[in-house]
């Protein structure tokens, strides 16, 4: 019979501590993660250790005294209350770490936007847009550049430079010289180079129109040649009678068209 | 704070966030802090974006970058609930709602998290290609990380309806293939985000060209390929 074999007193300290895990295992696996202490796998203290599976014995018998009885039917241990379902109720009402992280992220981020956009200069560059510009140009529809070394400015449009012809064309079509991007020598060959971007010029009493070119301003003789140059009404623009008349007469578009008639 | 409660929730307990939803507890409340933290977040990142270029810019920016997503989300949403709704789903719309704002938060906070790396580019560097080409990087790292939400809180929502279960999972993935598109389309309609430098502060920038070709010309730039035309 197995139960002749006494066991060593380790093997009745193995015996209680694995009776012990196993007690710890089934309450944690009851019990819901956050709160162990809620389980009530509890095993009264009065009680003598549940007789353990398999070889083990009671603690009378190992210490040799006392006459031998039958193992008693192992005592389970209470059934743990089946847990209530988790409340669907969002928990952590009170910030917890996590949370307040981000209140003070989102607060420092808005601080630092307010700091880098605070202008430095009259000139209104701020932290954020301090940095030289290395950026490569993006090069689309309205783009403003000046060569280094070159008075000229051009203007891209539909895939071409264009050629500013006159600080009157320059205002007229609302750029500023903040637009004007200075590039190096040589950038523009890289570019198809379109049509000079003219400007028209009339007066109100007047029924030419002229383009000014240079300095100078050109009559344009009749509605033919106006279309013919690609011009259309939205270039002309009303300047005072006085000003066109000081401005010195070029060539007639087309040329040879006889002297120019005086605004 | 109680509504950046319901992020921490989303992120450290999120079996229990989609349970909720699946049950239809509080959706209100829920959608509401979280329509708060995500137009702040976004606001926030939006703004940092838009500071490369001027003042203008970045209070645009913050203002179109959450737009940006809740449209997004409004055009995109609808989709999703009537063909789950073919496949079998009970999901009411609020539920889809609530379980696409889910993965939208989650690409808020992540966003959020990634602002200060946005700030130390923005302040080292100023070339614009490059900085374009770190927030589509990170805005793809966010959006996926929500999208993997999304599918995860799918498939504990609709948990309960076994009936066509495969098919709505994969209707999940093309649908997140349909909101990346219409997302990458919002924002290519909605741009300019960041500015080019050579250009005035414009609110919205003329249509034309998309999304993928900008990104593709982009990376050509930054190789030394061609200039961005």
């Amino acid at each position: 019979m197995m139960n002749d074999r006494q066991p060593s007193r380790v093997d009745q300290m193995l015996d209680l501590l694995v009776e012990e895990i196993e007690r710890r295992m089934r309450a944690r696996t009851s019990a819901p993660a956050a709160e162990p202490p809620a389980v009530e796998v509890v095993i009264p203290p009065v009680e003598p250790p549940a007789q353990p599976v398999g070889p083990a014995k009671s603690l009378a018998e190992t210490q040799g005294g006392a006459e031998y009885r039958p193992p008693e039917p192992k005592r389970r241990p209470p059934e743990p209350k089946p847990e209530p379902e988790p409340e669907l109720v969002l928990s952590s009402p009170s910030p917890s770490h996590a949370t307040r992280m981000m209140g003070r992220l989102g607060l420092g981020v808005l601080v630092a936007i307010v700091l880098i956009n605070i202008p430095l200069n009259r000139h209104g560059t701020t932290l954020a847009t301090a940095m030289p510009d290395r950026a490569t140009l993006v090069i689309r529809d309205g783009l403003v550049v000046k060569e280094e070394d070159d008075e000229e400015i051009y203007v891209y449009q539909d895939g071409h430079f264009r050629w500013i012809s006159s600080l009157d064309a320059f205002e007229h079509y609302r750029f500023t010289w903040g637009d004007v991007h200075v590039v190096e020598d040589g950038f523009l060959d890289r570019y198809e180079i379109g049509a000079p971007l003219h400007v028209l010029l009339k007066c109100r009493t007047s029924p030419h129109i002229y383009r000014l070119e240079s300095g100078e301003k050109r009559w344009i003789v009749d509605i033919a040649a106006f279309e013919a140059e690609g011009h259309v009404w939205e270039d002309v623009r009303f300047v005072g009678c006085g000003y066109l008349r000081d401005l010195p007469d070029g060539e007639t578009i087309p040329p040879g068209s006889g002297p120019p008639p005086q605004p | 704070m109680n509504n950046l409660a319901i992020i921490e929730t989303i992120l450290r307990n999120r079996h229990q966030f989609f349970a909720e939803i699946r049950e239809g507890v509080d959706l209100g409340q829920k959608m509401r802090a979280m329509l708060i933290s995500v137009i702040a977040f976004f606001a926030l990142y939006g703004a940092v974006m838009g500071s490369t270029h001027s003042l203008w810019q970045a209070l645009g920016s913050a203002v179109k970058l959450p737009l940006l997503f809740l449209a997004t989300l409004v055009v995109c949403s609808p989709t999703l609930y009537f063909f789950n709704l073919i496949f079998g789903s009970n999901q009411s719309l609020t539920q889809n709602f609530t379980l696409i704002l889910t993965a939208i938060t989650v690409t808020a906070v992540l966003l959020l998290s990634f602002t200060p790396i946005a700030l130390f580019f923005l302040l080292t560097t100023s070339h614009y290609q490059f900085f374009k080409l770190l927030n589509v990087g990170v805005f793809t790292t966010a959006g996926i990380v929500g999208v993997v939400f999304l599918s995860q809180g799918m498939r504990i929502v609709s948990a309960s309806g076994k009936e066509g279960a495969r098919a709505r999972r994969n209707i999940v993935r093309l649908w997140i293939l349909v909101y990346a598109f219409v997302g990458s389309q919002m924002a290519w309609t909605l741009r300019p985000f960041i500015g080019a430098p050579s250009m005035p502060f414009e609110l919205f920038r003329q249509l034309g060209g998309n999304f993928y070709a900008n990104i593709f010309a982009s990376i050509g730039e930054i190789l030394g390929f061609f200039t961005v035309r």
